[in-house]
């Protein structure tokens, strides 16, 4: 009977990992599985963005009538955390605990800010809006609980995915790093089109009592799901613990800035991720009221048309984390990403011209498609060029850039549609004109992210310098001896 | 007389530093938790009161 059941394990194990398209990620050391439930930390960033940007935009402006001018100063707020990114993740790096735990108690903080926002964000909404006896409660109230949560849940979310990742990273092997990236980018997708779907079935008929389940089921989630990915990922470290006890001066966040950006390229890898990011940002939100408006397609087309973005994505980062795993350039990754963004911009404005679907669909894809390779390649540049000691800095500093320019690329492609729509001779202008102008737009500024990148490629080749050591050295680089995780010396450089 | 050794591990696998550092994670949770829920029903109060 239970050789039955050996006969049946076996030959699941050995099927399940055949398909799934990152399953080799899986060492001895680290499975799968337990990368899997690691990842599910993007998953609930996901919804808190999604909940966030899409959901609660609409409801507080429809539903709620709250003015849309206040509701976009809210939703931006978490923003504001963003460039704090770098200064988390280089407080991870040198985090004093008697457990040797670097991540966890900051995913842990985070994730406790980020349930903390969710938990008082309805009732903030409903005082916000005037509803029921908030009517005559003062201004201040309803303007400070709602942006005190809005600020929670960014303050949660930008530490939790800065240090989660930085979690991710220690935990495999250098060859590994570009699969444990596709990894994270698929959850993270993953958790905005599932939140997509569930927030708008839930939220159809729309009761203030459903926005309060809603928004507080989705804190719940948020604090179990995230236990769930961390529960026994960061091994203890009696060695490390004695090592950062020991540590005299405190490193100060200056310093290690300093000595991050003297790296090679690591300042220009930055001003690359931030205009790439900031090009493909502002695709996001304008794609769907073009094809809607110019294209005169139906909102059921439209939302299909955010689908295939996503699918040209999800294509993008399996490919990326195919090459790259078998040792191909993360810079010249992004390069090609760019590349195939340009002309994708290029299709899209075409499509105005003919109003052919085909055209215009094909260039989408090209875009997600381009912004997946983008984005996994980036990632993956900027996790290889950090010293192991600091992993967390140099997430910090990508998250940092990223968000900061996806955010400011939303927000800025809705506002230069708006500005070219209200020229004193807007009236000449046909209905694609301000579109394709921030589509154009959009492919220079990914043109300049190009060049940018162009110059960084004898940077790929050139001889690794010696990583900065802190006095954390002693500790083995983050490898504890019960961690059972050996990484091999010498950083394998990456070859172009 | 090895109560004082920082260094001991006592049966729970822990020494007492690390069970410290634990139980800290632990009171901060509570104190967040007591903040937000103190704050959640002021909220509360103020849109349908309940005390009158």
């Amino acid at each position: 009977m239970s050789s039955y059941k050996q006969f049946a394990y076996s030959r699941i194990l050995q099927i399940a990992p055949r398909y799934l398209p990152f399953a080799d990620v899986a060492t001895e050391d680290v499975p799968l599985s337990r990368l899997l439930r690691l990842s599910l930390f993007q998953v609930t960033v996901g919804m808190a963005l999604v909940l966030m940007v899409g959901t609660l935009n609409r409801v507080m402006i429809v539903e709620l009538g709250v003015a849309a001018s206040l509701v976009a100063v809210m939703i931006s707020l978490p923003l504001v955390f963003a460039p704090f990114r770098a200064l988390i993740g280089f407080k991870s790096d040198t985090f004093v605990s008697a457990l040797g735990w670097r991540r966890v108690p900051f995913i842990w903080k985070g994730t406790m800010w980020q349930f903390g926002g969710f938990a008082i964000m309805p009732f903030a909404l409903l005082v916000l809006s005037g509803y029921g006896e908030a009517v005559d409660a003062p201004r201040w109230m309803g303007l400070g609980s709602a942006g005190l949560a809005f600020l929670l849940v960014g303050a949660g979310l930008h530490t939790v995915q800065t240090v989660g990742l930085a979690l991710a990273t220690d935990l495999v092997r250098e060859e590994d790093h570009p699969k444990v990236v596709g990894l994270m980018y698929v959850m993270l997708l993953l958790g905005m089109v599932g939140a997509a779907f569930v927030y708008g079935a839930l939220l159809e008929d729309y009761t203030p009592g459903r926005l309060i389940q809603v928004i507080q089921g989705t804190a719940v989630i948020t604090i179990a799901v995230n236990l769930i990915a961390l529960w026994q990922q960061e091994p203890r470290d009696r060695v490390r613990a004695k090592a950062m006890r020991e540590r005299t001066e405190t490193p100060r966040f200056s310093d290690s800035w300093r000595q991050f950006m003297r790296l090679d390229g690591a300042l220009r890898l930055l001003v690359v991720i931030g205009l790439g990011t900031f090009a493909f940002g502002m695709a996001d939100v304008l794609l769907e009221p073009y094809g809607g408006q110019v294209l005169a397609m139906s909102v059921a087309e439209t939302t299909r048309l955010t689908a295939v973005l996503a699918g040209g994505s999800l294509l993008g980062f399996a490919l990326a984390s195919h090459l790259l795993g078998r040792g191909g350039s993360a810079v010249r990754l992004a390069r090609t990403g760019a590349l195939i963004g340009m002309p994708g911009f290029g299709l899209i404005i075409l499509a105005a011209q003919s109003g052919n679907l085909v055209v215009f669909v094909t260039g989408t894809c090209a875009v997600g498609f381009g912004a997946g390779l983008f984005g996994h390649g980036t990632l993956t540049a900027t996790i290889r060029r950090a010293p192991r000691d600091q992993v967390g800095l140099a997430l910090g500093a990508w998250g940092a850039v990223q968000a900061t320019a996806a955010g400011i690329g939303v927000a800025l492609g809705g506002v230069l549609r708006d500005i070219v729509l209200h020229l004193p001779i807007a009236s000449t202008l046909s209905a694609a004109t301000p579109y394709i102008a921030v589509f154009a737009l959009e492919a220079v500024v990914l043109a300049m992210a190009l060049i940018a990148a162009w110059s960084l490629r004898p940077l790929d080749l050139a001889p690794k310098p010696s990583s900065f050591v802190p006095r954390m050295s002693s500790a083995g680089h983050g490898n504890g001896p019960d961690s059972g995780i050996t990484h091999p010396a010498p950083r394998t450089q990456e070859v172009s | 007389m090895s109560n004082n050794d920082p260094d001991k591990v006592w049966p729970t696998g822990l020494t007492l530093r690390e069970a410290e550092e634990v139980h800290s994670y632990l009171i901060d949770g509570t104190r967040v938790f007591g903040v937000i829920a103190l704050l959640a029903h002021i909220l509360v109060a103020t849109t349908t009161p309940w005390l009158g």
